[in-house]
Parts: C-alpha cells; sequence; structure tokens
C-alpha cells in the first residue's frame, strides 16, 4: 500500500475519534512546550556564560573586598578593618608578573555636570589595566595613560553606548534609559571640560562602543553593569574618596586574568596566600573564579528549568502512554477490520505501519501544536523583557516535534506488532 | 489450476487431541471451472475454501496452486497470494462500514500498491458490472444486503483475481438476492473465463454449477 494511502486511513481514524485523539495530544503538546522553554533556556545560558567569560577573559579571577554583610561572625565583623589597597594591587603584579592582567578599580558616585547637562553618575577609577579585556570599543581622542595615573590627572573617559541596529521585540519596551547616555549621544564630550564632583576634569577620550548586537557585553546582562565614566585610579582616590573605609588607598576590587583557565585554581591560591601576608588577618576579601559568579547568577534559572524539564519529560511520558492506551484499545475495537484488511491482502507491514503511522501523526499534531503555543509563550516572555527567551533557535521547534513524533513512534511498537500479529481467521470471526 | 491432495486440518482443543475439521481432502480444479463445495453445517467447508484462499495453512498434506506447493507459504507470502490470485466472498459480506461502496471495492488495488485515481477507475468499470455505479459514494451501511454482497463481488474481482473463492455468498440473502447474486457469479465465470468454487449448504444452488464435490465429516464423499 502507499504511504499516502495509509497516512489518508491513519487522518481518517485520528478524524474519527476526535476526543480521543484530542487528550493524547494534549499531553504531548505541553511536554513539547517545557522542552522548547527548557532548550531555549540551556541555549540562552551558555551563550551569555560563554560571552561573558569572552569579555571577562579566560582566567578571570576577582577579587573584592567583603561586604560587612558577608562577614560571618560579629569578630570577623569587627576585624575587617583594612581595605584592599592600590599598594595591594601592585605587590600582586609584582609578585607574578606574568599574569595578563592585574586591574583594580574604584567606584564612586559622584554628580556629573557640564553646564547643560547634571546628573549622578557612577565613576570608575581604573589603570591602563583596564584596556586588556573586554576591549570592544573604538577610541576617539586617546585613553587614560601611564603618565596621567602617576600624576593624577583631571582626565576622564566616557563610554557611549552603541544602541541597536535593529531593536529586537524584547528591549522595545525595556523602559529604562540612562540620562547620561542620551545626552551623550546627542552632544560631543571630547575635548570639553567638566564637573565630577567639585572638580573639573578634560574628557580626553570617547569609547564607542559597537552596535548591541555585535557587543559580547550587550549578552552578559546582569552583574555585570559598569560605570560609564572612567577616571585614572589614583585621581578617584585622590579627588573623588569619601572617608572611612574608603579613604586614602582603598580600592573596591582587583580584576585578574591569569590567560588562562587551567592556571585561575593556582593564582587564586597564591593572590590569597600574597594578600593575606600584607594584611593578616584584618583583610576580608573574597577571591571567586569569574565562571563561578556566572554560575552563581544563573544557579535559580537553572533550577526553574530543571523543574520545568522535569514538568515536561513527565507530560510527555504520559501523552506516549495515552497514545499506547489509545491505540492498544484501538486494536481490540477493529479487530474485524484487521481481519478483513487481512483477508483482502494486506500483509501484517500494511497493518503494522498503519498503527504506527497513525501514533507518530497523533504526536506530530501534538508536537507542532505544542511548538506553535510554546512558540507563543516565548515570544511572550521574550516580549516581556526576559533576556533568557531571547534566543530561539530554528532547530529547537524541529528537536521538540522530533521528540513529539518519536514518542508516538515508541509508544506505538508495542500496540502495532500485537495488531500486526493477529491470525486473519480469527480476527474476521471476531464480532 | 489446483490441487489438493491428503489435506487434513486439525484444531487444537483444550481438552484431548485436537478436533480434525479435514481428515485428508482430495480435490483438483481445472482453470474457468465453476464448481461447487457442498455439505452438511461444520462438515468443513469453510475450513477447506479458507486453506483454498491462502487464509490458513493445511496441518498436513499439499496445496497446489498453479502447480506450486504453496502449502508451507509463510505470512507474507500467502498476503501476498490473497491480494494478487485470488478474490473473497464472504457470508456477512465484510465490508468496512467506515468507508463508501467505492472504497470498499478498491481497497485490494491498494493493497497492491495502485495509485488512488487508478484504482478508482478500475473499480467504477467493475461496479458498474455488478450494477452499483449510481451507488458508488454511498456509505455501505446506507445498503440493501444484496447490494452489499454485490460490493462484496466488486471488492474480489477488483484485484483481477485468477479464481473467485465464495463462502456461502448467498447465505445471507432472500431469494430474489440470491438469484441476482447468483446470476452474476455466472456472468464472470462465463465471460471471462474465472474459476469459481462456492461452498454452500443449498442443494439446489450447488446443482445449477458444472461439478458439485460433496464433503461429510471433512472427507470428500465418493
Ligand atoms: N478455530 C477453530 N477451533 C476449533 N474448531 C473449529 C475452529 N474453526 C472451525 N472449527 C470446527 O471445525 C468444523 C468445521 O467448521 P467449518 O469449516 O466452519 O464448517 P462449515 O463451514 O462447513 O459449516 C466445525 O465443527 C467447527 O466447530
Ligand atoms: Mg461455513
Amino acid at each position: 500500500m502507499r504511504f499516502s494511502e495509509i497516512l489518508r486511513i491513519a487522518l481518517l481514524e485520528i478524524k474519527g475519534h476526535k476526543m480521543r485523539s484530542f487528550l493524547s495530544f494534549f499531553s504531548i503538546s505541553i511536554g513539547v512546550i517545557s522542552i522548547m522553554y527548557t532548550l531555549t533556556l540551556i541555549y540562552s545560558m551558555n551563550f551569555r556564560l560563554k560571552k561573558a567569560v569572552e569579555v571577562a577573559g579566560p582566567g578571570r579571577i576577582n577579587v573584592e573586598l567583603k561586604k560587612r554583610w558577608e562577614a560571618q561572625s560579629d569578630a570577623e565583623k569587627k576585624e575587617a578593618r583594612e581595605a584592599l589597597t592600590y599598594a595591594d594591587s601592585i605587590a600582586i603584579k609584582k609578585a607574578f608578573p606574568e599574569l595578563y592582567m592585574v586591574s583594580p578599580y574604584k567606584d564612586k558616585w559622584v554628580e556629573f555636570s557640564d553646564g547643560y547637562f547634571t546628573d549622578y553618575v557612577s565613576v570608575r577609577g581604573i589603570t591602563t589595566q583596564w584596556k586588556k579585556r573586554g576591549w570592544v570599543y573604538k577610541l576617539r581622542g586617546r585613553f587614560i595613560n601611564e603618565y596621567d595615573i602617576e600624576n593624577a590627572q583631571r582626565v576622564c573617559v566616557v563610554i557611549k553606548e552603541g544602541g541597536w541596529m535593529k531593536k529586537p521585540k524584547w528591549m522595545k519596551f525595556y523602559s529604562y534609559s540612562d540620562p547620561l547616555q542620551n545626552y551623550v549621544k546627542h552632544s560631543e564630550l571630547l575635548g570639553k571640560t567638566i564637573k565630577l564632583g567639585n572638580g573639573l576634569y578634560k574628557v580626553i577620550g570617547v569609547l564607542e562602543e559597537p552596535p548591541a548586537e555585535k557587543n559580547p557585553r550587550s549578552f552578559v546582562g546582569v552583574g555585570m553593569w559598569e560605570p560609564k565614566v572612567l577616571v585614572p585610579i589614583t585621581t578617584a582616590q585622590k579627588f573623588l574618596s569619601g572617608w572611612g573605609d574608603n579613604a586614602g588607598d582603598a580600592i573596591d576590587g582587583i580584576h585578574v586574568d591569569t590567560g588562562d583557565p587551567a592556571t585561575i585554581e593556582k593564582y587564586k591560591r597564591q593572590i590569597e596566600q600574597a594578600l593575606k601576608s600584607l594584611h593578616g588577618k584584618n583583610l576580608r576579601f573574597n577571591i571567586k573564579d569569574y565562571r563561578e559568579v556566572m554560575k552563581d547568577q544563573m544557579a535559580d534559572k537553572r533550577r526553574d528549568m530543571l523543574t520545568v524539564m522535569i514538568i515536561g519529560i513527565i507530560a510527555i511520558l504520559s501523552g506516549g502512554i495515552g497514545i499506547m492506551n489509545v491505540s492498544l484499545a484501538a486494536i481490540y475495537s477493529r479487530i474485524k477490520e484487521i481481519g478483513i484488511r487481512r483477508s483482502i491482502g494486506a500483509g501484517r507491514k500494511d497493518i503494522m505501519l498503519q498503527f504506527m503511522t497513525e501514533a507518530m501523526l497523533l504526536g506530530f499534531f501534538g508536537g507542532v501544536a505544542g511548538v506553535i503555543a510554546g512558540f507563543a509563550g516565548i515570544q511572550y516572555l521574550a516580549y516581556k523583557g526576559d533576556q533568557n527567551m531571547a534566543m530561539l533557535s530554528w532547530w529547537m521547534p524541529l528537536a521538540a516535534v522530533a521528540a513529539a513524533v518519536f514518542t508516538g513512534f515508541a509508544a506505538s511498537i508495542y500496540p502495532a506488532r500485537t495488531a500486526a500479529k493477529l491470525d486473519p481467521i480469527e480476527a474476521l470471526r471476531y464480532e | 489450476m489446483i490441487k489438493c491432495l491428503n489435506l487434513k486440518k486439525i484444531y487444537p482443543l483444550k481438552a484431548g487431541a485436537g478436533y480434525a475439521a479435514l481428515q485428508g481432502v482430495d480435490i483438483s480444479v481445472e482453470k474457468g471451472e465453476f464448481i461447487s463445495i457442498c455439505g452438511p453445517s461444520g462438515c468443513g467447508k469453510s475450513t477447506l475454501l479458507n486453506i483454498l484462499g491462502f487464509l490458513d495453512t493445511p496441518s498436513e498434506g499439499r496445496y497446489f496452486f498453479e502447480g506450486n506447493d504453496v502449502s508451507g507459504f509463510d505470512d507474507s507470502k500467502r498476503a501476498f497470494l490473497r491480494r494478487s490470485k485470488v478474490g473473497f466472498v464472504f457470508q456477512s459480506f465484510n465490508l468496512l462500514p467506515k468507508l463508501s461502496v467505492i472504497e470498499n471495492a478498491m481497497l485490494p488495488l491498494l493493497y497492491l500498491g495502485k495509485k488512488r485515481k487508478e484504482a478508482m477507475e478500475r473499480t467504477k468499470a467493475i461496479l458498474d458490472k455488478v450494477g452499483l455505479s449510481a451507488k458508488a459514494e454511498n456509505d455501505v451501511m446506507e445498503l440493501s444486503g444484496g447490494e452489499r454482497q454485490r460490493v462484496g463481488l466488486a471488492r474480489a474481482l477488483a484485484n483481477e483475481p485468477q479464481m473467485l473463492l465464495a463462502d456461502e455468498p448467498t447465505g445471507n440473502l432472500d431469494s430474489q438476492n440470491s438469484a441476482q447474486v447468483m446470476d452474476l457469479l455466472f456472468d464472470i465465470n462465463r465471460s471471462s473465463k474465472m474459476t469459481i468454487v462456492m461452498v454452500t449448504h443449498d442443494n439446489k444452488l450447488a446443482q445449477m454449477t458444472e461439478r458439485i464435490i460433496r464433503i461429510k465429516d471433512g472427507k470428500v464423499e465418493k
């Protein structure tokens, strides 16, 4: 029998039992929806993790002062008096000259003003090491140099965001826009003198980001936000510092890149040793493998994903069991028909194929319905601004439908074999 | 055309040694013959016809079809013979209730791998022959018994078989419809030299055929 005829019979049979068919394809659909959701999550998370590591450097270690609320005990809280210092970063660089990057930073929240525009902005004090990772910019003017740092020059570099070539749907309703960026977009700051806090600074350079589509940084997301005004770290210490912990030689942290993921563990230990020998017990700090930081950030997403995946597997399994049940029940109500078909020349293969086609078709329809619903749902989440849902790939619907069809296939093997094994005479005699 | 030597069929029973429905049957049928197999109910007529139509296998003995010993053929070979060599007409019609007249009648052609369009055309001509072309699109459930049996006949003829096997084809029909079906069988036998083997318990019907094989208790009566 031609496959087109087998397909026709299967379609008639599905159409002839609408409720029965609907029930089995319903749970298949739910399974497929969850598979799509999980695939999208996994895919986006891996993509973002990769991009984040790409930007931060393969051997990235972050050294940060432990926040007060992170301190374990009261004693620790009291002891944690000393700040991480610029001198520490110089000492580390000296002790391990082979490190690709040792980039200390210090952030300050200050008033920005150029006479036309005034707003509070975050300013980051850096060294020339900052350039070594995530340099995706086009530089106009010049960057902060060693001279600026040694002499605590009052100069700054402003980062200008790249915007989108074509704003994706999920960004359209993302309403936050940085006022400074809006200002920078429309006015040339290069060469101007601006006010940061109480002092005047010369804008010596503008770093233009590439459009967001081409900027690996734009996929990194939360936790990677960085100040958009850069000054020499010494300048930040001298003119922008506050009081207490924050004064003097204090900095906020050091970004280290060993240059190779294989050496992360080794340097983590050695830098920790070095810092302990410099500060003794008085410094409480965290030293973290950056990949762990990213993974922590994604951990709750991963938990969501696991739950959804389990629901999906259960749904698709019960869909499969439903199909199996339906197919088995169908055999008993169709024994006579099987007998008739066999008596006029249908082979076992024809009968087997007919039942399997029917089940696979049920799986296919359920899969397609699930893909449509899942696609709509994911688009909706993405539209609501969930970046994790922004990366739906062409192969995901295909994989989901394939899983649904396979479920139909697997679930129908046993019923189809049972049907095909029926003896024609006995089947004919069956009432 | 066919030749049977010492055919035996033993049905296994739950208790005892099994029931011998056929106890060594020798028959032969020539090409173009119209014969009847006649005997009381339960004597093994259907069992014999099922074996002749490749629906069943003998427990013992040889069955030669067109010179080939087919008694040992496996399921797929028998399915092939059923769809390409013989047509089967049943007492209780055995039509598929969900399908229309023409769809029922053309099924064997579809199992032969013919295209739907070609199958339709060939089946239409056959339905014309059995006088049902006007009802080709009707559901079979809408037809009378006589009409249903003519659909059964059209289906048996669809694959242009070498031999037509009919198991009490008029058993469920009134005398008028019986006569009509018998007329059709004679007509087919005459016009296309079709070999026909008809099973009946009705002596009068049997007497209308060229030759009668009488069966009693699973044996051919001499
Ligand atoms: N599957 C079976 N199992 C056991 N006995 C059977 C089976 N089929 C037929 N028989 C027996 O074989 C005998 C012949 O049956 P059958 O060929 O149908 O008779 P007929 O068609 O001549 O009325 C009957 O006694 C019947 O009970
Ligand atoms: Mg009988």
